[in-house]
């Protein structure tokens, strides 16, 4: 499952990001400052989230390349929406490489700002570790 | 010729992502639409000719499903195409859609010419050539 998890990340954030990630497993250097998680709910027989945590610059960087302005453009809400974009569209690319049956829906996505340092990182089965330029990138699914 | 187009999506991001693609593909857009759900959607039908519909799938209080099975059952709206763009991945979800009329869907994330190359099928639209130069796709 983390391997579709980690192919459908990384064909969302080539796709519509334009960022090239890569595996990364050591730790959580990348991961720290203020953040931003955004998830989406999946129903169906088993229920699950699947979803991302980044850096807040990160989720800078990534608004300002999938809508094509600059940084004294960006909002809060701007980056909210694109995170929950994102993870919607993770969530989506997912379900299809996984050959998951019509049963399961996607539910709205949703968001929230945390700090990543009081957050653990160690490998914990449920979760991928990428690393994007000079930021970290947690992609997780998480049973309900 | 040019078309108007009618974006529905919950996420005013992605509409304003798809209205930038669009504008910078060369495809000939006349007026741009846009509603939040199929809901509006309906409304701004009520109001302006509208040559094609962009659509996604999930989205609250009425829905693309929704949307799709209100234009069927429309003397005047059945006739408007309508393209579904969406997260839902799986030909399963999707392909009942073609079946009801529906002329194609586009998955997210997807490459901007794919937007501009659907219109262009369903529509026969003319590219500004001059307008493509410069341009990423």
């Amino acid at each position: 499952m983390l391997e579709n998890l980690k192919a459908a990340t990384f064909e969302v954030l080539e796709t519509m990001f334009f960022l090239f990630p890569e595996s990364w497993e050591e730790g959580s250097g990348l991961l720290h400052g203020p953040g931003i998680r955004a998830w989406v709910a999946i129903q169906g027989p088993n229920a699950f989230k699947v979803g991302l945590t980044v850096p807040l610059k990160m989720a800078q960087e990534m608004v300002t390349n999938f809508l094509g302005i600059t940084e004294d453009q960006l909002s809060p809400e701007k980056v909210e929406d694109v995170l929950k974009e994102a993870a919607n569209m993770v969530a989506g690319a997912f379900l299809g490489r996984e050959g998951a049956s019509a049963s399961f829906n996607l539910m709205p996505p949703q968001v929230k700002r945390l700090n990543l340092e009081d957050e653990k990182w160690e490998d914990n089965g449920n979760h991928v570790l990428l690393a994007v330029d000079d930021y970290g990138m947690e992609v997780f699914l998480e049973k309900n | 010729m040019a078309y108007n187009v009618l974006i529905v999506d919950d996420s005013a991001t992605m509409r304003a992502l798809i209205r930038k693609i669009l504008s910078i593909s060369g495809f000939d857009v006349g007026e741009y639409f846009e509603g939040a759900n199929g809901r509006e959607a309906l409304a701004v039908l009520e109001q302006h000719w509208v040559d094609i519909i962009l659509s996604d799938l999930h989205m609250p209080e009425m829905d693309g499903a929704e949307l799709v099975k209100a234009l069927q059952d429309h003397n005047l709206w059945r006739n408007i195409p309508v393209v579904l763009i969406t997260t839902e991945s799986r030909q399963e979800v999707l392909e009942p859609f073609v079946q009801q009329g529906v002329q194609g869907y586009i998955r997210k994330p997807f490459k901007p010419e794919t937007i501009r190359d659907k219109l262009i099928t369903i529509l026969g639209g003319e590219l500004h050539v001059g307008e493509l130069e410069g341009c990423d796709f």
